[in-house]
């Protein structure tokens, strides 16, 4: 214990995944214990094996999977708005890191919205595109290109100027500087962004798909929850937060393998 | 903001008449406490004969600086120079310009690149590709890594390479565009004594093998002398030039002349000048 305050100090791989490991099983332990001895009522916190009967219920029964169908449904949500993201994002962080008149008229417009209540556009969302899937996506959209933009900005901004001068040295036109030197070295934080984009947009991805529920994970939780069917709610949740996790775990991947030498130097 | 380039193409350095003028240079940048410094002061110097030209000076004089504007490139939000001109061939330089390539201390070698990729990076861009074909480019990468010692790691990355290896990558992708003008800031600075000679000693051999002109920048004494025809002495603060003098040894310069008392004497003036010029102020390295 004598290195338990060194923030340099490296676990190692299996005590880590121990402690982690320790840390969910104490959690569960601790929620049995509450469902079994009944200090909570089960309808406010289902016991966990409820809320794995429930997982089962929602993953196979009569012949179909609703958790099949409202992941579907969510996770091809997710991909359009994130789709978008890229596509407009990233074009428009590039041009403002990299132009700073872009940056002076575009900053006002943008970064305010990093720190503003994006869930309290909802209501005007509705109003402009209705209740339908285009209000859905934008709402993810916005939600997550606030986000991104600015960190798109931050990791142009971010390369050295040596880049830059070097390529201006060796005969590159300013824009070829900015193509060929500056957006390759930032690629790595740029996907960064990607990642914090998709992360935003699960956790919006609930608040979008309350509003006229019809399909999805959101109206999934919504449904169980005017039912009072709580360990449903649970397990939706539990879902949610698992497919968040993939899809972090995966882009993470992703990011290494496109982009090995950022961890090289 | 103007990216024209001029157009001249570079042909053998040794074979063209080639002149590069600094005319009254001065440079001043905006003090911190209102009004303007003046880093460089009335600076003139004329190039024109291919050859080694040492810009010997204390660290932060302001040598860079004039590096910078031979090779066009202004990474300051200052304009530069503040007075005066630089001419290269009778034209004067406003801009980024194909005669000159720069080498800089921080190795701008790209990460993501294997040192082949890194030194036909400038083959990428428009007015290199317009230039060369693929078939002559390639083959000019295959030789300048031979030259410089690489062709067996021409697959890995800078990550994978020795700081003198990559300042290697460094300096053949600058004469892979077999430039007339050779600018080089401090290459060798960051490297450790033994890589330095090692480094020198290649650089001497590719300037025999591709003659051009050189403008060197450092404040190691040693190596001004070990590599220099030419060594011109700057203070600081503002720079000017407090001494400019030929050496007619033949390179490679052995130990024993560089322990000659000849050398030595050379030494001591430089140090001297620089002393009275401006007594006390920035920083000079001797190696011996």
């Amino acid at each position: 214990m004598s290195d338990f305050w060194n923030p340099y100090a490296a676990l190692a791989p299996r005590q880590r995944r121990l402690l982690g490991v320790a840390a969910v099983a104490a959690v569960l332990l601790l929620w049995s214990l509450l469902a079994v001895s009944g200090l909570v009522s089960a309808t406010k916190l289902p016991a966990p094996w409820d809320v794995l009967a429930a997982l089962a219920y929602l993953g196979w029964h009569e012949g179909q999977s609703m958790l099949l169908t409202a992941t579907l449904w969510s996770v091809g949500r997710l991909l359009v708005a994130g789709a978008l993201v890229i596509a407009i994002g990233i074009p428009v962080g590039i041009a403002m890191g990299a132009a700073p008149r872009v940056n002076a008229v575009l900053s006002p417009l943008v970064d305010p919205f990093r720190s503003a209540p994006v869930v309290a556009l909802l209501p005007i969302l509705v109003m402009w595109l209705g209740i339908g899937e285009t209000m859905k996506i934008a709402f993810l959209f916005i939600g997550a290109v606030v986000y991104l933009i600015p960190m798109v900005r931050d990791a142009i901004q971010a390369v050295p100027q040596s880049y830059w001068i070097g390529a201006r040295d060796l005969g590159a036109t300013p824009w070829e500087c900015v193509q060929r030197a500056v957006i390759p070295m930032a690629m790595p934080r740029i996907a960064d962004a990607v990642i914090v984009g998709f992360s935003v947009m699960w956790t919006y991805i609930t608040v979008a798909e309350y509003v006229n529920a019809r399909q999805g994970l959101g109206q999934l939780i919504q449904n169980a929850r005017r039912f009072s069917a709580w360990d449903q709610v649970f397990a939706g949740i539990i879902v949610i937060i698992a497919l968040a996790l993939a899809t972090y775990q995966f882009m993470v991947w992703l990011k290494r393998r496109l982009y090995p030498w950022e961890t090289e130097q | 903001m103007s990216s024209e380039q001029p157009e001249a193409v570079a042909a053998a350095p040794a074979t063209k008449q080639l002149s590069v003028v600094l005319e009254d240079i001065v440079q001043e940048y905006p003090a911190p406490g209102g009004g303007v410094t003046r880093i460089i002061d009335r600076v003139s110097l004329r190039f024109d004969q291919p050859g080694i030209n040492m810009l010997l000076g204390p660290s932060g004089c302001g040598k860079s600086t004039l590096l910078h504007m031979l090779g066009g490139v202004r990474p300051l939000g200052v304009a530069s120079p503040s007075a005066g001109r630089v001419l290269i061939d009778g034209v004067e330089c406003s801009g980024p310009h194909d005669d000159a390539v720069m080498v800089f201390q921080r190795y701008a070698n790209r990460p993501d690149l294997t040192v082949f990729d890194n030194v036909a990076f400038p083959f990428r861009l428009r007015l290199w590709r317009e230039r060369v074909g693929e078939a002559e480019w390639r083959q000019r990468v295959e030789d300048i890594l031979k030259a410089v010692g690489l062709s067996d790691k021409r697959g890995l990355r800078p990550a994978q390479l020795s700081g003198g290896q990559n300042q290697r990558v460094a300096l053949a992708r600058a004469l892979v565009l077999r430039p007339r003008i050779l600018l080089m800031d401090e290459p060798f600075g960051a490297l450790d004594a033994q890589t330095r000679d090692e480094m020198q000693r290649l650089l001497i051999e590719l300037h025999r093998s591709w003659p051009c002109l050189v403008v060197f920048v450092t404040h190691d004494v040693t190596e001004a002398l070990v590599l220099g025809d030419r060594v011109i002495v700057l203070s600081t603060q503002p720079a000017r030039i407090a001494d400019d003098f030929r050496i007619s040894e033949p390179r490679p310069r052995p130990a024993s002349w560089q322990r000659a008392r000849e050398t030595l004497a050379l030494e001591e003036r430089i140090l001297g000048q620089l002393h009275q010029a401006s007594p006390g102020r920035g920083q000079l390295r001797v190696t011996i």
